[in-house]
């Protein structure tokens, strides 16, 4: 692969009325783990299903691997895996089954040894003859991830690949993704899971909205933001927008953010910054629950590109 | 092995793995069978029923039995199953032509309906039953009626691709009621009250049937024989038409 693993430009969808995708540029470099990050409606996955050829683009171009995914889909196809965020197994067949159909399907030679192979890398050997049905959340997973792996793909398309998952599966699965990583495959990653994003990814776009808010390495993205974030949570009786108003004027304060119990302020030096906020609170009469200081973090991030943290996001959605 | 092959035997394993599916479609026709056979059978006798040509009401009412047996839409079930799953997904960005996830499942469903068709006409001829065409008319009758049980999946197939909806594909049973009620399926055509009669004649489920019953009750009849496939291929172009078109156009909506 000799340009971008996955390029996109102006790339829209669009359902009805609805612009699920408004106009996305990305690019992602071979071999790099490429983060997508977003709040569930965000379109990330309508993204990654127009890269995976499973939905036409309203409008804009994308290519993957070098292939239009609009003009030439098969040959997209036959470069890519894809782990979609709902596993794709048939709970009727086994393990093994499912493999070795998957490898047939892709035309690799001697299906029965790519399916024993990738059944051991997967550490699901001993339940290769078990219907899937039976699985675990997380052996379901790490099937879906060797069904995806079975013809070699240049580029992995990983939709949510963790949700739902224990922190033991959670970690097998981020070791397998930084293995086959390694191996040279360019991994384009969907996650709601900042840690994950931060663990794996080297670099990172945030959508919101159907358009993209933030693009960066991790740290380059939380070094943005200042060096600390000094974060103030409301007592009692205070009302954030007085809070807002003292600790915006506070010396040192690059900018200030809401957050769901009070504010967050981005500032150069947070030990310098803290007893500075807390005096100029005390002189405003704002009363104050908590002060805490830390370094950002990629919830820092999400939230001043989206201006909610991923928490916040995550119940809208659910009370939608 | 092509893609239509490998994906056909997974369809097969799956009727093997899930009879739970496939047995209810036998118990409706094998139902009918017994209660007609019980209803109407001293009814109409080899005496008294020309129609009969001689045998008892039990050669008469197999050929509906038969196309009961294969009208199922088991595969459309299956089919939104798998879209429901999203194992459809992960077959639709596998390199292969689309076209073979439909015909792997009709491929599949020929092998149901030579089962199925088998075991009817094995019960048939335990209840008495002769076939006046011989073996080769049996082989052509368990071959027919296979056909048209592809030909009827594509509208459990079309509809499941349509509307990737559980409910809705199970709900396409009701289609099975007018095309196979409205047919000479207790009488000939011509014992038919009207508007009964012309409604069967229009049917073209009434020319598998009789197609089937020729075979039976009188031997190779060209005509009847000949209706018969011409009903299967034709339904089974179209049908098998509008699920491909369902899939090429799956990924624009």
């Amino acid at each position: 692969m000799s340009g971008p693993a996955v390029l996109t430009e102006q790339l829209r969808r669009r359902f009805g009325d609805t612009e699920a995708v408004a106009g996305v540029d990305l690019e992602v470099a071979p071999g790099e783990v490429f983060g997508f990050l977003g709040p569930n409606g965000a379109g990330k996955t309508t993204t990654v299903r127009m890269l995976c050829t499973l939905l036409v683009p309203s409008g804009g171009r994308a290519l993957v691997a070098g292939h239009d995914v609009a003009q030439d889909p098969s040959a997209v196809r036959r470069a890519i895996g894809v782990a979609l965020q709902e596993v794709g197994l048939d709970p009727l067949q086994t393990g093994r089954e499912l493999l070795e159909l998957q490898a047939g399907l892709y035309r690799v030679p001697k299906p029965r040894d790519r399916a024993a192979e990738l059944l051991a890398l997967v550490g699901l050997t001993d339940a290769a003859d078990r219907r899937v049905k039976g699985y675990s959340g997380g052996m379901k997973r790490r099937l879906d991830l060797a069904t995806a792996l079975v013809h070699a793909p240049q580029v992995l398309f990983l939709d949510e690949p963790t949700t739902g998952l224990d922190v033991t599966s959670r970690i097998t699965v981020w070791d397998e993704v930084r293995r086959i990583n390694a191996e040279g495959t360019t991994i384009f990653l969907t996650t709601q899971y900042l840690e994950e994003a931060d663990q794996l990814c080297n670099r990172l776009a945030i959508i919101d909205g159907g358009r993209l808010v933030a693009e960066g390495t991790p740290d380059g993205l939380k070094s943005e933001l200042g060096a600390d974030v000094v974060t103030v949570g409301l007592g009692r009786n205070g009302t954030k927008q007085a809070l807002r108003a003292a600790v915006e004027n506070v010396a040192g304060v690059d900018h200030v953010v809401d957050t769901e119990g009070g504010v967050a302020a981005y500032v150069t030096n947070g030990a310098a910054a803290v007893p500075l906020v807390v005096r100029a609170l005390d002189e405003a009469g704002v009363e104050v629950g908590t002060v805490s200081i830390s370094r950002p973090t990629l919830d820092d991030v999400f939230l001043e590109a989206t201006g909610r943290s991923l928490e916040e996001s995550a119940q809208e959605q659910v009370k939608a | 092995m092509n893609e239509i092959a490998l994906l056909s035997r997974r369809a097969v394993r799956e009727i093997v793995k899930l009879p739970a599916a496939t047995l209810p479609t036998l118990f409706i026709p094998l139902f009918f069978l017994a209660v007609n056979i019980g209803q109407v059978s001293r009814t109409f006798n080899s005496d008294n029923a020309p129609f009969l040509f001689g045998q008892d009401y039990v050669a008469f009412a197999v050929p509906v039995s038969l196309v009961f047996a294969v009208s199922t839409a088991t595969s459309g079930l299956a089919l939104v199953t798998d879209i429901d799953l999203g194992y459809f997904d992960k077959l639709l960005v596998a390199p292969i032509r689309r076209t073979s996830i439909v015909l792997g499942r009709l491929a599949a469903d020929f092998v149901r309906g030579l089962a199925t068709s088998t075991l009817v006409l094995l019960l048939g001829l335990a209840f008495g039953m002769r076939i006046a065409s011989g073996v080769g008319g049996a082989v052509l009758i368990v071959l027919l009626a296979a056909m048209w049980g592809v030909a009827y999946a594509g509208i459990g197939q079309a509809i499941a691709l349509k509307t990737r909806n559980v409910q809705t594909t199970n709900a396409s049973f009701i289609i099975f009621f007018p095309l196979l009620f409205l047919t000479p399926n207790f009488v000939p055509f011509d014992l038919l009250a009207e508007p009964m009669q012309t409604l069967a004649r229009f049917n073209p489920v009434s020319y598998v049937i009789e197609g089937l019953r020729s075979l039976i009750l009188e031997g190779f009849v060209l005509a009847d024989v000949a209706a018969c496939l011409a009903v299967i291929l034709v339904s089974g172009t179209l049908l098998t038409f509008l699920s491909l078109r369902a899939l090429a156009n799956y990924d624009k909506d």
